[in-house]
């Protein structure tokens, strides 16, 4: 199967800090990838790279098959790359509807005018409730977006990005500071997406037992560098990623 | 639930009850100079509208107001007082003005969003430097500082605004077409993408938000709003000068909004009302006017960052939460009778 995303020898310099080393990889539709590595490693920058937050010093990137290297970032996401923050990223001053609109104005780009004098979204409750049937909590339409806790927002913050119907979503530590409950519902939600959606999973977590749930491939980042890459039995068996996260014996 | 609802269906009703024996009462008891200065509490609350879409919506602070506003006014004086010999009638020059104003201001937002934030900010102080200065000194088109007088009153199908009671009426439906349009704007895309970038300018960039160009597109809706209200400035006084487009007088417009609740419609209307009769009010203490002035305005930042409209809501939050919780106590209260 073609790649939906695809990265080439990305490489990313802040300073002397190298923190995206001729990174290379690819993620098909329909596939969960995990990005892992130590805190420090690049994990972040590299999502940051292919959302278009920051410009790349190197290499290239490519969505199906077409290279959006040098496009910004707001026309990479209405291409198709949806994307959720380590912490996430709401309008605190709006309630929750209108946060949610947004992912499905995304989706819609009917531009200005039209939203002016045209109907609502047509669609967008329903596709709001069959997701939040997959999760744990419910909401008020009218209410603050204040009025959810932190690991409700994580789980909002991915559907918010579905509402946008993606080719490939990135989605940063979706399991930090969520009980197991909440766990479970986000890695179903994510499989849900992967599998009945076919859209490209990119996640990053630092919850092992997520990553080797849930992933068919991972890539395994150390400062910059790609160290390890493959199926969780093959990265958790590997070396030089257990040297990466445990350090290395001074005795062998 | 359904106190909620109830909630906000009350306090709509008052505001409606309020606004409209206002409209009823105002030009009863007052005689015409009053009037004078009621009207000009509306027509400041259009430019202030604009604040309220740039400030309020997108969180981007604009000193250009009056630039737009001179702009709008000498438009007009220009095509109605017969000064460049002609003299066009009130509709048609005010759709002429506004695209004018769209072509002008969407030109000018182009090239000061190339700047961020608070150097966008200076830009615009220099824009209303450069404005006032052509407008004060550049006699063929804005009559220098004698400004231009002898400009024609609104009229529409051959009706003529004679006096400031007629005025009244008539900007009282302008004044309900902005805020219609403006709060329109909030619950559409343009608004939700101007929210986006006050909030969060990176998850704007990541749901697809053009972040410049809507910058820009703000930048025109609030100057075409002020240059409307200058129009009817110069339609109603029948005389502009540079004076009213000074940069103290732009920095008024900001604390009419931020007074009234930057992004809050009714809001903007109370503040820009208040800080337009005040003054009148307060005639008697005039030359402690400014003082008075000065510490509401940091007494304003420090209590209520969000004006009275925030106020209103915050204490409307409390009280309901204190209904909730009676209700909620009388509830388990009967519960526990129950048992």
């Amino acid at each position: 199967m073609k790649p939906i995303l695809r990265l080439d020898m990305v490489s990313k310099r802040f300073g002397g800090v190298i923190t995206a080393d001729k990174v290379s990889f690819s993620v098909k539709p329909g596939e969960i990838h995990g990005l892992i590595g130590p805190n420090g490693a690049g994990k972040s920058t590299i999502m940051n790279l292919i959302s278009g937050i920051y410009l790349l010093d190197g290499g290239n990137v490519y969505l199906n098959e077409e290279d959006i290297t040098n496009i910004p970032s707001y026309l990479r996401a209405r291409k198709g790359i949806g994307r959720t923050f380590q912490t996430p990223r709401f309008l605190q001053r709006s309630n929750i509807r209108d946060n949610l609109l947004l992912g499905a104005d995304l989706a819609n780009q009917f531009g200005f005018l039209k939203s002016y004098f045209g109907k609502k979204v047509s669609n967008f409750e329903n596709e709001v409730a069959g997701f939040m049937n997959l999760l744990d909590f419910t909401f008020e339409w009218d209410a603050d977006i204040t009025a959810l806790t932190y690991g409700q927002l994580k789980q909002l913050e991915i559907i918010r990005s579905l509402l946008s119907h993606p080719k490939v979503i990135l989605i940063d530590e979706p399991a930090a500071g969520l009980n197991n409950k909440e766990i479970d519902n986000i890695m179903e939600l994510i499989n849900v997406v992967a599998k009945k959606h076919g859209i490209g999973v990119l996640l990053i977590e630092h919850s092992m037992d997520m990553i080797m749930n849930i992933c068919e491939q991972i890539e395994v980042l150390n400062f910059g560098k790609l160290i390890a890459s493959g199926t969780p039995v093959e990265v958790s068996s590997n070396e030089a990623v257990i040297e990466a996260y445990l350090g290395r014996d001074l005795d062998a | 639930m359904r106190i909620n609802k109830l909630n906000i269906k009350i306090s709509n009703i008052v505001i409606l009850i309020a606004a409209v024996s206002f409209v009823l009462v105002a030009p009863r008891i007052t005689a015409g100079y009053f009037m004078m200065v009621v009207n000009m509490g509306l027509i400041f609350a259009i430019a202030a509208f604009g604040v309220c879409v740039m400030l309020g919506i997108g969180g981007q602070l604009s000193f250009a107001t009056v630039s737009f506003m001179g702009f709008g006014a000498y438009f007009v004086a220009n095509l109605t007082s017969g000064r460049m010999g002609i003299i066009m009638g009130s509709i048609p020059v005010i759709i002429l003005m506004i695209i004018a104003t769209t072509v002008v201001a969407f030109s000018i937002g182009l090239v000061l969003f190339k700047l961020k934030s608070a150097y966008f900010t200076f830009a615009t102080i220099g824009l209303v430097q450069v404005s006032w200065s052509f407008y004060l000194s550049y006699v063929p088109l804005f009559g220098g500082p004698d400004g231009i007088s002898r400009i024609a009153t609104f009229d529409i199908f051959g009706f003529r605004a004679e006096d400031f009671h007629q005025w009244f009426y008539i900007l009282v439906v302008f004044v309900l077409i902005v805020v219609f349009l403006v709060e329109r704007i909030k619950c559409t895309q343009l608004g939700r993408s101007l929210a986006a970038i006050r909030d969060n300018e990176i998850a704007a960039q990541t749901l697809g938000i053009n972040i410049y160009m809507t910058k820009v597109i703000a930048f025109t809706i609030a100057g075409v709003l002020a240059a409307f209200a200058g129009a009817l400035y110069a339609m109603h006084s029948q005389f502009v000068s540079a004076d009213m487009f000074t940069f103290e007088r732009t920095t008024t417009y900001i604390i009419m909004a931020m007074l009234g609740g930057v992004n809050n419609t009714k809001g903007v209307l109370v503040g820009s009302m208040l800080v337009t009769l005040l003054p009148e009010w307060l005639r008697g203490m005039q030359q402690y006017l400014q003082l008075i002035f000065g510490v509401s305005v940091i007494l304003l930042m420090v209590f209520m960052p969000m004006g009275l409209a925030g106020l209103v809501t915050s204490v409307g939050k409390r009280l309901k939460r204190k209904l909730h919780v009676n209700k909620k106590l009388a509830t388990s209260t009967g519960m526990e009778a129950k048992r």
